[in-house]
Parts: C-alpha cells; structure tokens; sequence
C-alpha cells in the first residue's frame, strides 16, 4: 500500500514538473523560433517550418545596424566592470579584513544603493550629461552604470575574501611582505574564482540594464535591450527582427549566468541567505 | 604605509564611486523637488517653492494617485503569487534525481533575460492576431477568443502581472531550495512518527524553519516590484490608458515626457521613501547574528 503511494505521488510530481518546465521555457521557444522564421510563418503561429538565418543578416543592415548596438553593449557592460572590480575588490579586502571609523554606515549605504530606483538616479544625471555634453555617449552610461554594479561588486567579493583564512596572510606578514604585497601575490589568486563570478554578474547586470540607456542615449551610443523597439515599420512591429535581436540579447548572457550559476542567489539576496 | 591609513585608502575610492554614483543623485534631486523647472522652457532651474510639488502630488494630481494604486496592485500581487509559485516550485525540486536537476539548472534562464526582453516577449505572446498565449486563452475559454488583452485596462494589468512574476518566480525558487535544504530533516521524521501528513509537516514544521528565507524574499520582491519599470515599458508602456502605469513610469513620464525636472524629482523622491523602510528591514536580515539562521 505505501509503495503504491509513493509511486503515485512521484508519478503526480512529475507532471508537475513538466508542467512547470512548460510555463518556464514555452515563452523563450516560442520568442526564439519566431527568430528562424519567415515573416509569414509568424503571421501563421506554425508550429513546423523551414528555419532561415534571413532575419538574423537583416538586422545587421542600415537602419537597424544590431552590430553596431552590440559593440556599445560590449564596451559599456566591459568597462563597467572594468572599472568597478579593481575597485570593489580593494575595498572588499579592507571592509574583511580591518575595523574601520563608520564601518557600518559605509556597509548600509553601499548595500542601500542596490534598491535604488534607477528612474530616481537617471534624472541628475540627465541634467548634469545635458551640461556636460554626456548625453548619447558610452562614457556617460559607463560612468551610471558604475552606480548599478559596484554594490554587488563589493558585497560578493568580501563574501569570497571573508573566506580565506586569515593565518595565511600572517604568515606572509611575518616573511616581511607588505599589505599591497599580500593583496596582489596572496589574496588575488585565492580570490580570484570569487572577483571573477562577480565580474560576470556585474556584466549581466550591465548589459542588461533598460532605463539609464533609453533616457541618456539616442542614437550613437543606443544599447542592444533599448534597440529592441527600432524595429517598427508602418505595418507594426517587425518581430521576426525583434526575436532575431533577442536571442543576440539572451544567448550570451545565459552562457555566463550558467558559468556562475552556483552563485547567483548568493550575489543577488548579498549573503542574506546562506 | 602603516595598516592605519592603508586600510582607509582602500576603501575610500570604492565609496567615492558610490558616493558620486548613487548618493548625489538622491541629494540633487531632493533638492530639484523643490524647486519648479520646466526643463521645456528653461535651461536653469527656477525658485525654490517649499513642498509645493509634494503638495501636488498628494492632494491635487489624480496621475500621481493612480499610480500609487497601480503600483500597490502591482506589488501586492506580483509579491504573494511569486511567493506561492516558488515554494510550491521549490518543493518540487527539492529532492534530487536527473530530471530536477535538470529544471534547477533551467531556473537560471528566465533570469538572464534583460526585463526589457521578457516585456517584448509577452506582448508577442499577447498579440490579438498571432499570440500564442491568446490562442491558447481563447482555446481553452472561448469568450477570451477575441478578447484584446492589451487593450482591456484589467487585463493588461493581468499580462504585466503574469509576465512579472514568470521572470521572478524562477530566481525566487532557487532561493527557496536553498532554504528547504537548510531544514534538518530530524524535524520532519519526528513529525512524521508523531503521526503528521505530509501537509501538516509542511506546515508545521518545514515552514517556520523558512520563515527566515521566505521574510529575505518578500522584502527582496517587493522593493523591485515598486521600483517595476523595463518590463511595463515594454509591455504596455502603461496603458491602456494609465491603467499600468506604474509610479517608476510616472517618474519618467513627468520627466522625460513633460520635462518637468522639479515635479519628477517629488515623485521620485515619494518613491524612494517607502523604499527606505522596506532597504532598512532587509539590512536587519542581513546584519543580524549569523548563528540566528
């Protein structure tokens, strides 16, 4: 009797699964497929057709230029975390590794500017690029974009150096080495898995990012996610372009979240969770 | 130099950033909110008018209240769904076995997705003339057939709710597994030789054990439910109407729309504030004893 049980419940579990496995990627499939579509086939909801590259090489024409979005993606979410990881990486060895005057203050503000609503940040800067002459640059969104990163930047890099003992620095203390010495030659190889897996969410978290690039740039400096809506012709939306510029959008981020997939909660919830 | 000062230099360019990058702008615009400036029609911001722009907003700007109401909707749904979904999910998946690792592993994809993409996704999905999830609504209840759901104002706020929550539930279930693993399983025989069901053990015993993690997400989901904007964008742009027009959406409405930086600068500084409560329970999570798990 309670093996039948089981077996029925397992067998009821697993529909379920399947049926939660549905929900999850039917959207994505059915995005992505309109991608290898003709554009009748997407008119037509089929299910079978012939694949084609054909939207894929459209995209890369005038007016739509996807490759030229794609480099702006590129340089701005690389130069973010460029900029961002030599710094949070410091500044997490200090934060683990000594007291200091207003420890906790400075922790509660960086941890707090996480929550920030973007819409709330992207409106000084707006004015202060207009003056400056930022607007519609890479410069600019790198420069916001540094707001949205360093936070997780900080938070899951110490997480990673409060895990290394302490009794290997003393020993090197002790050989006479000194602190920029312990950092560079101790802590940066034990490290390094830790400031690599941030560096990769730092970059989903920049390439991904909507707001600040549809307010700040127009034109030269438009990113891939804000592309997505320069696919409009007078007869509606063009979405076998817009899928096609989807998957340029989603493939290569899921390559790298699947990279650090074991740390991803942690980066998101900053070790409110264990 | 001494481990005095060195410890500071190492911090400080670090809280530079963050200082130049996320705390000017709050200061800046608490100050714009108030002044009036009418980015339109001048280039330099006007007088100081006291709370005027606040005053607006609560009491005079029907815009402003439908969005707080929009947004609360919003939130509150987007919040218990989510959290149902997940946990549900989460025991789902909890043992191990190929196919549940398989589907854990899956979890990660609807997450990478730019929102602004999963706003795309659905409103393909809801296209009156070739929808998928309108021809599937409409197969399994035939009156939603020839419905236009995004031009009906309660259910586009149902699509955006329903496209919100399929990005979020998956992130909020991996959090979840890693909290069910967290629960001793000494409990749940105990409970079970006591005579407890399997429901009961859940509830009983399972349950408070999560009560941590689970507080962790709802804290977690509602500050990026009120701060909603790239999916809503996408998806309705806010409408039908204002019917989904969320406050991060009135924000930019008012201020890249009709330029009104002193206005704008109220709102959001509306917005924020709430957002610090919900900010100052999520450092007690983080900052409590770890022991306390």
């Amino acid at each position: 009797m309670v093996r039948a049980h089981a077996v029925r419940n397992e067998a009821i579990q697993i529909v379920l699964i399947l049926f939660v496995l549905a929900v999850m990627m039917v959207p994505i499939f059915w995005m992505a497929s309109a991608a290898f579509k003709e554009v009748v086939d997407v008119f037509q909801l089929k299910l079978w057709f012939d694949p084609t590259f054909r939207n894929f090489v459209e995209i890369t024409k005038p007016p739509y230029l996807i490759q030229e979005k794609f480099l702006n993606s590129t340089i701005i979410a690389g130069a973010t975390v460029a900029v961002a990881i030599p710094l949070s990486t410091l500044a997490a060895y200090g934060f683990s590794r000594f007291r200091l005057t207003g420890e906790k203050v400075m922790f509660v503000t960086i941890l707090a500017t996480q929550f920030l609503p973007a819409v709330v940040i992207v409106l000084p800067f707006f004015i202060l690029f207009r003056d400056l002459g930022l607007l519609d640059t890479r410069l600019g969104l790198i420069i916001i974009d540094l707001a949205l990163v360093m936070p997780f930047g900080i938070w899951m890099i110490k997480g990673f150096i409060d895990g290394i003992p302490l009794e290997i620095e003393e020993a090197a203390l002790i050989d006479g080495a000194t602190r920029l010495q312990i950092i560079g030659r101790v802590i940066l190889p034990l490290a390094a898995p830790g400031i690599i897996t941030a560096a990769i969410f730092c970059f989903i978290i920049a390439w991904n990012e909507f707001l600040f690039a549809l307010i700040l740039t127009t034109n030269k400096a438009v990113t891939l996610p804000v592309g997505l809506a320069l696919f409009k012709a007078e007869e509606g939306e063009l979405w076998h372009y817009i899928a096609a510029a989807g998957i340029i959008i989603m493939v290569p981020m899921w390559v790298l979240a699947l990279l650090i997939q074991k740390h991803f909660v942690k980066g998101l919830t900053m070790g409110a969770v264990k | 130099m001494s481990d005095r000062w060195l410890k500071y230099w190492l911090v400080l360019p670090a809280v530079v950033v963050v200082l130049a990058t996320a705390v000017w702008p709050l200061v800046y615009s608490a100050i714009l909110s108030l002044r009036t400036w009418k980015l339109s029609r001048s280039n330099i911001p006007g007088p100081f008018i006291g709370f005027e722009n606040y005053g607006w907003a609560l009491f005079e700007d029907p815009n402003f209240l439908n969005a707080v109401w929009v947004t609360s909707v919003f939130t509150f749904f987007t919040v218990a769904l989510t959290i149902l979904f997940a946990l549900g999910v989460a025991v789902l998946l909890a043992p191990g076995g190929r196919l549940r690792l398989t589907v854990r592993t899956l979890l990660i994809l609807p997450f990478a997705m730019s929102p602004a993409l999963i706003g795309v996704s659905w409103r393909f999905m809801f296209n009156p003339d070739f929808g998928l999830f309108q021809a599937f609504f409409g197969a399994i209840f035939p009156p939603l057939a020839d419905v236009q759901w995004l031009a009906d104002p309660n259910l586009a706020m149902v699509v955006v709710i329903m496209a919100d929550v399929w990005g979020w539930t998956p992130f909020i279930t991996l959090m979840f597994i890693g909290g069910l693993a967290s629960v001793s399983n000494e409990t749940i025989e105990a409970a079970h030789l006591d005579g407890a069901g399997s429901w009961s053990a859940f509830l009983h015993v399972v349950l408070p054990q999560m009560r941590l993690v689970i507080g962790v997400a709802v804290v977690l989901k509602a500050i990026f439910s009120l701060k909603t904007f790239d999916t809503v964008y996408m998806l309705t742009n806010g409408g039908p109407g204002t019917a989904t027009q969320t406050l991060a959406h009135y924000v930019y409405f008012s201020g890249f729309k009709y330029y009104d930086m002193g206005y704008a600068s109220s709102v959001a500084w509306l917005m924020v504030l709430p957002m610090l409560v919900l900010t100052w329970l999520y450092t007690r999570f983080v900052f409590r004893r770890p022991d306390a798990v």
